[in-house]
């Protein structure tokens, strides 16, 4: 666990102060160390990956209920007003 | 508003932020394209990549909007716009800002991404809130139901200790994972 907070502190926020010497010279030492901070920078891009996705399906959602929704017609009218007569 | 913040950012808030934004900007957004001659289609995905940009954006602690959402967000999706019909390689920047391009997720990150979502789908919720939406611990952790902030962050490490893994485990198996 701390050693996973420690690859944190690494890898999101390498400007605090910390016991960034000694992660380091552990590092020199320890290549399964190294092998860790490697899949732990992958799992947060997948974090973000899955993030994004989750919030595009959101805004997706939103949209649907914009311009199918009786209570936004007038709403969806303008938009879809700008695209005909064209 | 200059130093906006989201005071909180659970999915019903978020709904509200992006109806508020739809009706505030998409109509001149919409105007924008279709003056340009794109389609309704085009001027909705437009739209919607300028809202995540705005979003990820607005949730970094160091993010000052220094001028207002609407015209914020006009801004990137012009930018975008211009980007799509211009040289690709043609850098527009907009106000300042500077949209960084980042690679395309993979095919192999799909999978990975399906597979996590299938297995560890409140691992996964539980991490976005953390790196991806940017939620203050005390706020995640009552939105998690965790008794207080430092469940919710020993919570936190054991899904992203088991998140490594999976993707270590995966990835050594789609070849193309690591070109």
């Amino acid at each position: 666990m701390i050693e996973t907070e420690q690859i944190e502190v690494h890898l999101l926020h390498p400007s605090e102060p910390g016991d960034a010497l000694v992660f380091e010279a552990k590092l020199l030492l320890d290549p399964e160390l190294r092998d860790k901070i490697q899949w732990q920078k992958e799992a947060y891009r997948m974090v973000k990956l899955y993030g994004r996705n989750q919030l595009k399906q959101e805004i997706e959602a939103v949209h649907q209920k914009l311009f199918t929704q009786p209570e936004h017609l007038s709403f969806s009218q303008k938009i879809r007003r700008l695209f005909t007569n064209r | 508003m200059p130093g906006f913040k989201f005071s909180n950012r659970d999915a019903e808030d978020r709904e509200k932020l992006f109806i508020n934004l739809y009706k505030s900007t998409f109509p001149v957004v919409a105007r924008y394209v279709g003056k340009m001659g794109g389609s309704f289609d085009e001027a909705k995905d437009i739209f919607q990549d300028a809202l995540v940009i705005y979003y990820e954006k607005s949730v970094e602690s160091t993010f000052e909007l220094k001028t207002n959402e609407k015209a914020y967000l006009l801004g990137i999706a012009k930018h975008l716009w211009l980007k799509k019909h211009k040289d690709s390689s043609k850098h527009v920047p907009i106000d300042g800002f500077d949209i960084e391009n980042e690679e395309p997720a993979q095919a192999s990150d799909l999978k990975i991404l399906n597979f996590l979502q299938t297995a560890g789908k409140k691992c996964m919720d539980l991490l976005r809130s953390f790196y991806y939406d940017h939620l203050p611990l005390q706020d995640a952790a009552t939105l998690f139901g965790f008794s207080g902030v430092r469940s919710a962050t020993v919570q936190k490490y054991k899904c992203l200790e088991k998140v490594r893994e999976t993707v270590k485990e995966k990835a050594l198996t789609y070849e193309d994972f690591l070109d």
